[in-house]
C-alpha cells in the first residue's frame, strides 16, 4: 500500500494536473488525507471535513502571510486594505467597512442594470453561429458591473482587468515568484491611482466615495478613516475579486453544460433550477480551487504533525467533489442536486465577500444565455485554459451553437 | 437555550432567515433581527441548521445553565 502512495503528486503549478486535478484530488483524499509536496513544500489537506475545519480555523491557519502559495513562499508583507490577506483584529475592522455594501438585497436590487448588459451583449452577436463566451460576455460583464459599483469610468476598466490577469498569469509552471511582482505592484498604486485622486474631490454614490469617507476603529483603537494606500488596496482588491472568479464562474457554467445536453434541456424548461444550477456549478468546478494558509503554529492533522512555518494548501474543489460529504455521485454534476453548501466561496472569516454578487451575475448570465440558445458545443482546439494557481477555468471558450 | 450572534461577524446572508424564520429576520437595512433570544427547544434543530450554514459563522448556541 505504501508504495502505491508514493507516486501521487500534486502540483497547483503544473498545467498538465490543472486541466483535470479531479483523479489526483480523489486518490489524495483516499490515500493521504494530509499530502505533503517536496518540491514546492507545502502540506495539503482535500476531504472536505478537514478543508471546512482548516477555513474556520483561522486562529492556527492564517492569511496574513498571503493566501497564494507563492505569496506565502515569498514570505513579504502584505500591503494595507488587503482584508483577503489579513487576520483579525485588523481584518475585522477593515472587512467591517464593507459589510453591508454586497449583500444578497442589495446586490439584487442591481439585477436590472446587470441584465441589460448581458441582453446587449448577446444581441451585439446578431445572428453569429460561434463566439468565443468568454470575449463577448464572461469577461465583459462582471467588468462592468464591478466597475459601476466602484464608480470606474467605463473607458478605464478593461486596462484594470488587463492588469489583474496580468498578475495572476503564470507564464510558466515556475515562474510564479515573477508573477508576483506584477500583483504586489498593483496592490500599491495600480490603475487607480489617480482615479481615487479625483474621486476624493468629486465625491460620488459608489464603492470607492463610501471606502473614502468610511470611519471606522481601527484595531488600535483609534477612530479615522482609510489612508490613501488603504483604500488603494481595497480597491485593487474589490476590482481583481469580482472580475477574474465571476468570468470563470461563467465559463464553466457554459462548458459543463454543452457536455449535458439533457441537463440543458432540463434547465431551459424549468428556468426556476437556474440558482441551483449556479450552485452546482459553483460546487462541480470551483474558479478558486484552493486556499493556502501560513501554519501560525503546530497542528495534528491525521496523527501527523503539521509544523509552524509551514504552508497548507486547503484544497476546496477536492472538499466540494468528497463522496464522504456528497454521496457516490460527487463528482457527477447535477443541477438538481440538493445542497446546503459547498466550499467555492471559502467559509467562515475570509467568506467571499462578493457571493451574492457572483450568484446573481452567474444567474442571469445563464438565464439570459439559455434563452436564446437551445443547444451548444464547445470546440476545444480553439479553447484555452488559464494558467495561474489561484483561479482555474477558461481564457478563451469557443461556443458552437447547434 | 440562547442563540447568540456576532454582529461584527454578521453580513445579512440572510441564510439563518430561511432556514429559522421563527427566530431570525433581517431589516431593510440589512440588520440582523434576533426575533427569539431563547426560542423553544423545537426550534433547536433549525437554530443548529443555521449555526451550521452560516458562511461568516457568525451564530452560536449557549446552553441554559
Amino acid at each position: 500500500m505504501s508504495t502505491a502512495a508514493t507516486d501521487l503528486y500534486y502540483d497547483p503549478y503544473d498545467f498538465e494536473i490543472d486541466a483535470d486535478p479531479y483523479p489526483v484530488w480523489k486518490r489524495m483524499r483516499d490515500e493521504q488525507p494530509l499530502y505533503y509536496n517536496e518540491k514546492h513544500d507545502f502540506y495539503a489537506v482535500s476531504r472536505w471535513d478537514d478543508v471546512e475545519a482548516g477555513l474556520k480555523n483561522h486562529a492556527q491557519l492564517i492569511s496574513s502571510h498571503g493566501t497564494i502559495l507563492e505569496l506565502i513562499k515569498a514570505n513579504i508583507e502584505m500591503p494595507p486594505g488587503m482584508v483577503i490577506f489579513d487576520d483579525p483584529p485588523s481584518h475585522t475592522a477593515y472587512r467591517g467597512l464593507m459589510s453591508r455594501v454586497f449583500t444578497p438585497r442589495k446586490m439584487n436590487a442591481i439585477e436590472p442594470e446587470i441584465r441589460r448588459y448581458c441582453q446587449v451583449e448577446l444581441d451585439a452577436l446578431d445572428g453569429a453561429s460561434e463566439f468565443d463566451i468568454v470575449e463577448v460576455l464572461a469577461a465583459k460583464m462582471p467588468m462592468r458591473v464591478i466597475g459601476m459599483l466602484l464608480g470606474i469610468p467605463e473607458q478605464d476598466q478593461q486596462a484594470i482587468r488587463d492588469q489583474t490577469d496580468h498578475g495572476l498569469h503564470l507564464d510558466s509552471a515556475d515562474s510564479y515568484s515573477a508573477a508576483f511582482q506584477d500583483f504586489g505592484g498593483a496592490a500599491n498604486e495600480g490603475s487607480f491611482g489617480e482615479y481615487l485622486d479625483w474621486r476624493m474631490d468629486n465625491p460620488s454614490d459608489d464603492v470607492m466615495t463610501q471606502l473614502v469617507q468610511a470611519e471606522f476603529e481601527d484595531h488600535t483603537g483609534v477612530t479615522r478613516r482609510l489612508t490613501r494606500e488603504e483604500v488603494l488596496g481595497y480597491v485593487n482588491l474589490l476590482a481583481g475579486a469580482g472580475n477574474e472568479t465571476t468570468t470563470k464562474l461563467i465559463g464553466h457554467a457554459v462548458r459543463t453544460l454543452a457536455e449535458c445536453p439533457d441537463q440543458r434541456r432540463d434547465l431551459r424548461a424549468n428556468p426556476d433550477l437556474i440558482p441551483n444550477a449556479v450552485e452546482e456549478t459553483l460546487r462541480f468546478e470551483a474558479p478558486s480551487p484552493i486556499q493556502s494558509r501560513y501554519v501560525n503554529e503546530d497542528i495534528v492533522v491525521h496523527g501527523q504533525t503539521v509544523p509552524e512555518g509551514s504552508a497548507i494548501v486547503l484544497v476546496n474543489a477536492a472538499a466540494n467533489h468528497d463522496e464522504r460529504k456528497w454521496g457516490p455521485n460527487a463528482e457527477e454534476y447535477d443541477i438538481r442536486r440538493k445542497m446546503d453548501h459547498h466550499l467555492s466561496f471559502g467559509y467562515g472569516l475570509h467568506f467571499c465577500l462578493g457571493a451574492a454578487l457572483a450568484r446573481l451575475e452567474g444567474r442571469v448570465a445563464l438565464d439570459e444565455i439559455i434563452q436564446r440558445f437551445p443547444d451548444w458545443s464547445i470546440d476545444y482546439d480553439r479553447s484555452e485554459r488559464s494558467h495561474t494557481s489561484t483561479v482555474r477555468g477558461w481564457d478563451k471558450l469557443t461556443v458552437v451553437l447547434d | 437555550m440562547r442563540v447568540v450572534v456576532d454582529l461584527n461577524r454578521c453580513e445579512a446572508n440572510g441564510l439563518c432567515m430561511g432556514v429559522a424564520p421563527e427566530v431570525f429576520d433581517l431589516t431593510d437595512d440589512d440588520e440582523l433581527i434576533l426575533l427569539q433570544e431563547h426560542p423553544d427547544e423545537s426550534e433547536r434543530e433549525h437554530v443548529e441548521e443555521a449555526v451550521r450554514q452560516c458562511p461568516r459563522q457568525a451564530i452560536s448556541i449557549e446552553e441554559d445553565a
